[in-house]
């Protein structure tokens, strides 16, 4: 309550503070194919006052009566200066042209580009797709969440493992966002490479801290992928023929310059190269994974633009026994500009990521089979309102409500032809929120950008929930103590959370600036996982009566600083983040299928606190950065570890990155990625005993993750020829070598101890490492 | 359930194993009671030894001089007595069983002055109806093993009513399989509690848990399954993910329960091991070319 009267407080000084200005206001694009620009920095010159465009490439900014010089600037465009003479609100549509190689003749002499400094934004990650691409890549395979682990504060479990972690949080604690879709699993081949198709990603921005008000539902990060629109002047056909995949895009206008749409459709072939040099038996063997990528949109009129999105991918797997999963997403939204100042986006997006197991896909044997399927499915509504009230406050406030519906699994067991299912109830679960944000200048040197979500979540449906007996030693399994079934609508449980945010930015001088953050959030849903990487088939689960939301606070701090006209951008940032109600396992906890599945859970707290070091070159023939994060994250559960605190399995003390790129000439440029991470901790066994002749391992200590394993390092290179033509001369062309893990080293993904496999009464431990020598490959991409 | 997707995933990754040296903290030195006694008219041990450093790759060291008794659910007592001096403590039954159905046993052990106690009880077994075999030829060759064989599977039911729980375990030609990967637990007719199977012909992969590498013509097949109490399910199911937990998908290692209680909750001295007590059946085949299912 006392948040929201301060809220209230502030936001009437801020009206009261509101001048009698008129607005200038549109839409930012590439003059290439139409794109929007997200992020192009509007700058008034004689007022020196600023903006931005969002994600839909819109911006708006108010300026007192008389004549203005605005300079539209964005990294890599030639910059633009319009001069107005403002007697009235007006409409300002703008085109940039992407600057040629910077090779070209062209001297630019652009606008200083310190959004860094100067944007209220703290613990933001922004990467371009030019940049992604110009990265050596695993096989080839451009990817998203591969190359986002190069950042500050962002690391893995080990090479292979799907998601990522963020300052010491767990995968599912990251919101995956494509098109404002929720993406339940980022990857396919188990985490090999992510669904993410490069060609279609138009812009990937990662939230690490600060968050604002606008997003919830996760508690570690928001990486906000968005997609392409097409190209909106002309037809264009583009692909790639890689080790892994093949890919292949068209991008073309609906009506010229008002709308288009852009395909894209990517396919692992190796089954199919494969085919021919398998014996018969191996013939029918399934292993493939592909996506498809969707997107149209239609500008109505100036004021109205609709997007229609989807993206359709699975993985598959199998000869008789077989598994497949994936995610769908579609999305429809709408930009409605109801006036020069105020701005409207609504979203409608439905989610589907389901998996399913088979052990007789060609139903040859009928008498025995095992058929099972689980999914998590969603609905949600958001409409999202910028209103930019005046030059020194722009509001954000909205809301958003998603409708869950969990399948935990659904199951047929046939055995000597007698059937049993195996159904877990379905649950439901509404997770709504509303929000209102307000960034506010203070004084030319102080920005603000403060806001409050409050959010609530109500388990609902024809289920049956339990009670467990909370009175078993902890680490044990807990006996059901009393069965309720509800029917109907009837609701189950219901949490709230208010999540107030805050974000400060004060500008010590031009070039450097001192930016603090605090953001409380609130998580709903669950991944159920205790294996050290996630697999494709840990189930999600909803908040119930049992399960309690996670909660995170986050506080930050940081220094922002840009050398030489910007061509350096440099930061220092600290956090400190507590994490509630995180869910550990007791041993031998039984995830799949489990009707009790809450009695094998245990519930616990953690923190997590690190430095981030960030330097990056942003102009020249040479670009790339330096990151270095030293960081801790422990958990404390009651029944592991005699109830002390330990380090949770994804911590990384030491974790540095270098990215450069570099362009020899016109035709070449290389690029070369190095990385070093410490080992993940690990529990070892102080002991042995033996048992009907076989070895078992013993902590006399009971203790975990004291150990840690090997540090892992790795140096991958890449080179791009350009070519002048693509195919039949027309269109360009590029080939792509790359060479991951190029002096070979066996970085570790585990140490872990075992029975000697040829003496089970002999022990040893083993280093397990899943990429153990040099990947080279070759890349040929075209553009039509 | 867990186990059969787990090994599905760990065979499609590609990754590599090297064996390396790492030092580890030692634990003080424990009690290991090994007993797992079966209704049967044969010699019964109770194997008493030290737990050691995890590398120290010796022999056990036995634990003599131990008073060792199973003690029935009417109080007869039976003694364990260590006749050639290497911690195994036997007893053989004269000429009838010993146990009883559906009634608690206990273990009793004095040593060093610490007196120790278990409780087991013993839990019907179905009979193995069948031994079938069919041919089948791998698409690659393993390293060892033949190419082309026979894969067995046998035949049982669980009983009606939930929660009866098994070890299956076989023998090649008289040769125990005797890895911790190499038997199979079962929860009713299926893996776990929550595969609902109660009273089925035991599933599938179950069935077939006998194989490892192909039988050849003639070999010889014993199938035994043994009755174990819940305890013991859970206490041989970490077991056996404890001694395989390795790659992409490990959990964190857990200590495997014990069931062996110091009289004395104060005493420092704690034992770890298990004891219980098992029905038996068996069943014997041999693999015979012209025998075989076809399918």
């Amino acid at each position: 309550m006392k948040y929201t009267l301060t809220f209230l407080s502030i936001l009437f000084f801020s009206f009261a503070s509101a001048q009698n200005n008129f607005t200038i206001s549109g839409t930012v694009q590439d003059a290439s194919n139409g794109e929007d620009i997200i992020g192009v920095n509007v700058y008034a010159l004689e007022q020196k006052a600023g903006a931005s465009t969002n994600v839909y490439g819109f911006y708006s900014i108010s300026l007192p009566k008389g004549k203005h010089t605005l300079i539209f600037s964005y990294l890599g465009y030639h910059k633009i200066e319009k001069t107005v003479e403002l007697d009235g609100n007006l409409t300002l549509n703008v085109e940039l042209k992407e600057e040629g190689n910077l090779l070209d003749a062209v001297i630019v002499t652009a606008e200083r580009e310190d959004a860094n400094v100067r944007s209220v934004e703290m613990s933001v990650n922004k990467m371009e797709m030019k940049t992604i691409k110009k990265m050596p890549a695993l096989l080839g395979e451009v990817d998203v969440i591969r190359s986002i682990q190069f950042l500050p504060g962002v690391s893995s479990v080990g090479e292979g493992s799907s998601g990522f972690n963020v300052r010491g949080g767990a995968i599912d604690q990251n919101l995956v966002l494509l098109d404002e879709a929720p993406v339940y699993n980022s990857s396919h081949l188990m985490g090999f490479f992510s669904i993410f198709n490069p060609d279609v990603v138009k812009d990937v921005k990662l939230i690490k801290g600060g968050i604002p008000s606008l997003y919830g539902g996760r508690i570690s990060s928001i990486l906000d992928v968005r997609m392409k629109e097409g190209n909106n002047k002309k037809t264009e056909f583009s692909g790639g023929i890689g080790t892994i995949f093949s890919r292949f895009m068209l991008e073309s206008p609906i009506v010229k310059e008002k709308g288009s749409f852009v395909v894209a459709l990517r396919r692992s072939y190796i089954d199919i190269l494969a085919k021919p040099f398998l014996n018969k038996d191996l013939r029918k063997a399934k292993f493939y994974f592909y996506d498809f990528t969707a997107k149209a949109n239609y500008k109505i009129n100036n004021n109205n633009t609709v997007y229609l999105s989807g993206y359709f991918g699975r993985d598959v797997f199998g000869e008789d026994f077989g598994f497949d999963w994936g995610n769908a997403t579609t999305t429809f939204r709408w930009n409605h500009v109801f006036n020069n100042k105020l701005f409207l986006n609504t979203t409608v997006f439905y989610s589907n990521y389901n998996y399913s197991l088979d052990s007789d896909l060609n139903n040859e044997n009928t008498e025995d089979v095992f058929r099972w399927n689980s999914n998590i499915l969603n609905y949600s509504i958001k409409p999202d309102f910028t209103w930019y009230l005046n030059s020194k406050n722009t509001l954000t406030f909205g809301g958003q409500s998603i409708l869950y519906h969990f399948n935990p699994g659904q199951a047929l067991v046939v055995s000597g032809g007698e059937g049993q299912d195996i159904g877990l109830d379905t649950k439901k679960a509404v997770e709504s929120a509303v929000y209102i944000g307000n960034e506010q200048k203070i004084t030319d040197n102080i920005t603000l950008n403060y806001g409050l979500r409050y959010s609530h979540y109500n388990y609902f449906g024809t289920a049956t929930s339990f009670l467990f007996d909370e009175n078993t030693p902890a680490g044990e399994r807990k006996p059901v103590l009393e069965t309720n079934n509800h029917i109907g609508n009837e609701s189950i449980q219901q949490y709230g959370n208010l999540e107030p945010r805050l974000a400060v930015n004060i500008g010590l001088s031009s070039n450097t600036s001192i930016k603090v953050g605090y953001n409380r959030l609130a998580q709903y849903i669950h991944l159920l996982s205790n294996t050290t990487a996630s697999s494709p088939l840990d189930v999600w689960t909803p908040s119930t009566n049992n399960i309690k939301p996670q909660l995170s606070d986050q506080i930050a701090v940081g220094v922002f600083k840009n050398f030489a006209d910007n061509k350096y951008e440099s930061s220092i940032e600290l956090y400190y983040k507590t994490l509630q109600n995180q869910i550990d396992y007791i041993r031998n906890a039984d995830l799949l299928l489990n009707p009790y599945v809450e009695g094998d859970l245990m519930y616990g707290k953690g923190r997590a606190y690190g430095a981030e070091f960030f330097v990056k070159k942003n102009k020249g023939d040479l670009t790339g950065w330096v990151s270095y994060t030293l960081s801790r994250t422990e958990r404390k559960v009651d029944g592991l570890n005699n109830n002390e605190w330990f380090l949770s399995r994804i911590d990384k003390l030491h974790n540095l990155s270098v990215v450069s790129m570099y362009d020899i000439t016109k035709k070449w440029n290389i690029g070369a990625t190095f990385m070093f991470m410490t080992g993940t901790p690990a529990s070892f066994p102080t002991s042995k005993y033996t048992w009907q002749g076989m070895a078992i391992p013993h902590n006399y200590y009971d203790e975990r993750n004291s150990y840690r394993i090997p540090a892992s390092h790795r140096l991958d290179l890449s080179a791009t020829k350009k070519n002048k033509h693509a195919l039949f001369k027309r269109g360009e062309s590029e080939w792509v070598f790359s060479v991951y893990n190029v002096y070979n080293r066996r970085n570790p993904f585990s140490v872990y101890v075992r029975q000697n496999p040829d003496d089970p009464s002999k022990t040893e431990a083993v280093r397990y490492s899943v990429f153990a020598s040099v990947l080279p490959s070759i890349t040929y991409n075209f553009k039509f | 359930m867990y186990r059969l997707v787990w090994i599905l995933l760990a065979f499609m990754l590609f990754g590599c194993e090297d064996v390396i040296d790492i030092d580890v903290k030692e634990g003080k030195r424990q009690l290991v009671v090994d007993a797992w006694i079966t209704d049967e008219v044969k010699e019964q041990t109770v194997s008493l030894s030290f737990s050691q450093a995890y590398f120290n790759q010796n022999s056990p060291e036995p634990a003599l001089g131990a008073e060792v008794y199973i003690i029935r659910h009417d109080s007869t007592m039976f003694k364990f007595e260590d006749f050639d001096g290497d911690g195994k403590y036997t007893f053989t039954p004269r000429n009838r069983r010993f146990l009883d159905l559906n009634r608690q046993v206990a273990l009793y052990i004095k040593y060093q002055g610490e007196e120790y106690y278990a409780l087991s009880e013993l839990k019907r077994v179905p009979t193995i109806d069948s031994l079938k075999y069919q041919s089948l030829t791998l698409p690659v060759k393993p390293s060892d093993g033949p190419q082309s064989g026979f894969v067995a599977q046998f035949y049982a039911t669980d009983f009606e009513g939930e929660g009866d729980t098994y070890l299956v375990r076989s023998y090649k030609n008289d040769v125990l399989r005797g890895k911790s990967n190499e038997f199979v637990l079962c929860y009713d007719a299926g893996f776990s509690p929550s595969s609902n199977a109660d009273g089925m012909l035991f599933i599938q992969p179950l069935r077939m848990a006998i194989n490892s590498g192909l039988y050849s013509d003639g070999d010889k097949v014993t199938v035994e399954l043994y009755s174990i109490p819940l305890e013991a399910y859970y206490f041989l199911y970490q077991l056996q993910q404890e001694t395989n937990n390795g790659g992409i998908f490990a959990t964190p290692p857990n200590n495997v329960p014990t069931n062996i209680i110091n009289r004395n909750p104060e005493s420092s001295e704690k034992a770890v091991g298990a004891f219980f007590v098992s029905n038996v059946s068996r069943f014997s085949a041999y693999i015979d070319k012209n025998g075989a299912d076809t399918d």
